[in-house]
């Protein structure tokens, strides 16, 4: 199984970054992590890549509600697929299963939903079995449960 | 990949065997260790250290994340508990001042109520004794019995009920100003208007 070159985690919890990096880590799925704490800070950073031609993250995880930003994840997902880029991988990341956000997500251009919680390793995992399908736009939008 | 030469190779493994210092980081999953057997037992177990440290830290990390996430809650749970006491206590207080107020106004309708009894029945004794002499005096003016006693006790009765009289209204009096001026100071005179 391939690493993913690069991967950026929007979310504002400190603590949750630290856990995705041990266990990006641990479970080798990326040597290459960003984590970022606030959506309009992420967005800044992504319209630059884009105005600077610099590389892109393959993948963005984004949380849903990001306190202490002026729009929430799913905000975020729409303005990096349709206003700054295209082609990258990027989902939602969050402890709720509400349907009505998942909906919104897919109109958002979001491609995945990973729920978070205490056991978020093996729904990691399995992402990254899928993530070929996600890059090659293959892949349905899928809740990892 | 990153190619190390043999005399880095033999230092850091050194490092490790001397002072227990080992590479550690997602730095170790980036050296190249093919042509080296001793080598790569090296960053075997560089990375092996650096599993374990990051599974201790992951789960560490976890375990503060859930009792973040409990003291959040329960944080909000004392926050909405403080609201419903603050409210409570409001209701209680309101409760209570509107009680001293009706026990207020009772004990003051109970007074004035006393005080009417005592002023009525004074008038009717102060009457009465001054109807008695009056007509005790009036029999031995027109019988014509010797009246001495009876002219000196009528007259004798009349000022000590007209002094007596005189020192009950100026006690009620007294009362009633003492009664308004306490009500006035501490607002209870506000409160019987409401």
């Amino acid at each position: 199984m391939d690493m993913i070159d690069s991967i950026l985690l929007v979310d504002d919890e400190n603590l949750f970054h630290l856990v995705f990096e041990d266990a990006c880590s641990l479970l080798d799925i990326t040597l290459n992590l960003m984590a970022i704490d606030n959506a309009d800070a992420a967005e800044n950073h992504f319209a630059n890549l884009v105005k600077e031609n610099k590389p892109k993250p393959d993948c963005i995880f984004v949380d849903l509600n990001i306190i202490g930003s002026s729009f929430d994840g799913i905000e975020l997902c729409r303005r990096i697929n349709f206003v700054h880029g295209d082609g990258v991988v990027i989902g939602i990341i969050s402890s709720s299963d509400d349907e009505t956000e998942q909906a919104k997500a897919v109109k958002a251009g979001a491609q995945f939903w990973i729920i978070k919680s205490d056991e978020i390793e093996p729904r990691l995992e399995e992402f990254v079995k899928d993530f070929e399908g996600y890059k090659e736009r293959t892949a349905s939008f899928k809740v990892y449960r | 990949m990153i190619v190390l030469n043999d005399e880095i190779k033999k230092e850091l493994i050194q490092l490790a065997s001397e002072k227990n210092i080992f590479l550690e980081g997602n730095i170790t999953k980036l050296i190249d260790t093919e042509s080296d057997l001793d080598f790569r037992n090296y960053i075997f177990q560089c990375i092996s250290r650096d599993k374990e440290s990051r599974k201790k830290r992951l789960d560490i990390t976890k375990t503060i994340q859930q009792q973040n996430k409990e003291l959040t809650e329960w944080k909000a749970h004392n926050e909405q508990l403080n609201s419903e006491l603050k409210l409570a206590l409001e209701t209680s207080e309101k409760a209570k001042q509107l009680a001293e107020s009706d026990l207020d106004v009772l004990q003051k309708r109970t007074q004035n109520e006393l005080v009417g009894s005592i002023v009525k029945v004074a008038l009717w004794i102060i009457c009465g004794v001054g109807a008695i002499t009056s007509i005790l005096f009036a029999i031995t003016l027109l019988t014509d019995i010797e009246n001495k006693t009876v002219e000196s006790s009528w007259s004798n009765m009349f000022s000590i009920l007209l002094t007596n009289s005189f020192s009950i209204v100026g006690t009620i009096m007294g009362v009633k100003y003492a009664n308004n001026r306490n009500n006035g100071r501490d607002g209870g005179g506000c409160k019987y208007k409401k």
